[in-house]
């Protein structure tokens, strides 16, 4: 068996039906013929033209849902050229923290970098699509700087929300330290660079190139 | 101008198809800021084609059929 296929793989919408894509699809094709038939005749009877402006609507809605949920995934991450050296580290278990939680499964495969990086909760994911928007504003303007920095702080509900019901962390002594919950709480510090291993490599962060 | 709006339209489309079928993030940037702001402004042009032309004012207006 080739170790590269992925496991359980099986033929198109094995896995469900990609409906939001599927409807979106349909709308755009009656969208278009409609559409098309306006660019010719150059007007629009008021009947066909509520069709002509809710179907674009309705396509692009059904998209953006689409947007939203697919945007999870790992290498959509990946796929702008500043986060390839990030998800190569995550996949390389180099040692990082990320990684770490990657290759041992801690975190979903197809959904890490959302899993972490959304916070915790409902606004969690607000926030996370908020950011989103605008790491595609940053990257299409070029507006970044290397190495890359979280902006703000990490919502240290993200490892809280598995970690602290685990019997294994809550024994761990530094953990039951008033002192120390006070201070992660107030982000003075944080879980990462002190006590355990950076989430991500410096080079990862630099394009993958070492700072210099 | 039902014309431009239409074409316009049919423009903020393209993006959209692309995006469907390979959705990365070059794929998305363009599908959020030029499909979107294209499909805007074909609604735009298009309402105000529609109000100019009575659509929207009371009694019988003129019906562009």
């Amino acid at each position: 068996m080739n170790p590269n296929l992925p496991l359980f793989a099986g033929p198109p919408a094995a896995h469900g039906i990609p409906w939001l894509a599927v409807l979106a699809i349909v709308a755009t094709a009656a969208a278009a013929i409609l559409l098309a038939w306006g660019l010719i005749r150059g007007r629009m009877p008021a009947s066909l033209g509520s069709a002509a402006v809710l179907l674009p609507v309705a396509a692009y809605g059904l998209a953006s849902v689409h947007m939203l949920e697919a945007s999870k995934n790992v290498a959509f991450c990946g796929s702008c050229h500043v986060m390839t050296p990030i998800v190569k580290s995550l996949q390389a278990n180099d040692g990082s923290l990320a990684s770490i939680h990657y290759n041992r499964g801690l975190v979903p495969h197809e959904s890490a970098c959302f899993t972490c990086h959304s916070g915790y909760g409902i606004w969690g994911g607000v926030d996370a699509k908020i950011a989103g928007v605008m790491h595609m504003v940053r990257t299409a303007t070029g507006r970044y700087e290397l190495p890359l920095k979280l902006n703000g702080t990490f919502d240290i509900d993200s490892c809280l929300g598995c970690h602290a019901p685990s019997p294994a962390f809550r024994a761990v002594e530094a953990h039951q330290d008033p002192d120390l919950q006070k201070a992660l709480l107030s982000h003075e510090i944080s879980c990462t660079g002190t006590c355990h291993p950076a989430a991500h490599t410096e080079s990862a962060l630099t394009g993958g190139v070492p700072k210099t | 101008m039902i014309r431009l709006a239409c074409l316009l339209a049919l423009i903020s489309l393209v993006p959209l198809v692309v995006f469907i079928f390979d959705l990365n993030g070059a794929t998305a940037t363009v599908f959020s800021f030029v499909g979107m702001p294209a499909l805007g402004l074909a609604l735009l042009i298009y309402f105000v084609e529609r109000w100019r032309a009575g659509g929207f004012h009371e009694g019988p207006g003129t019906n562009q059929d």
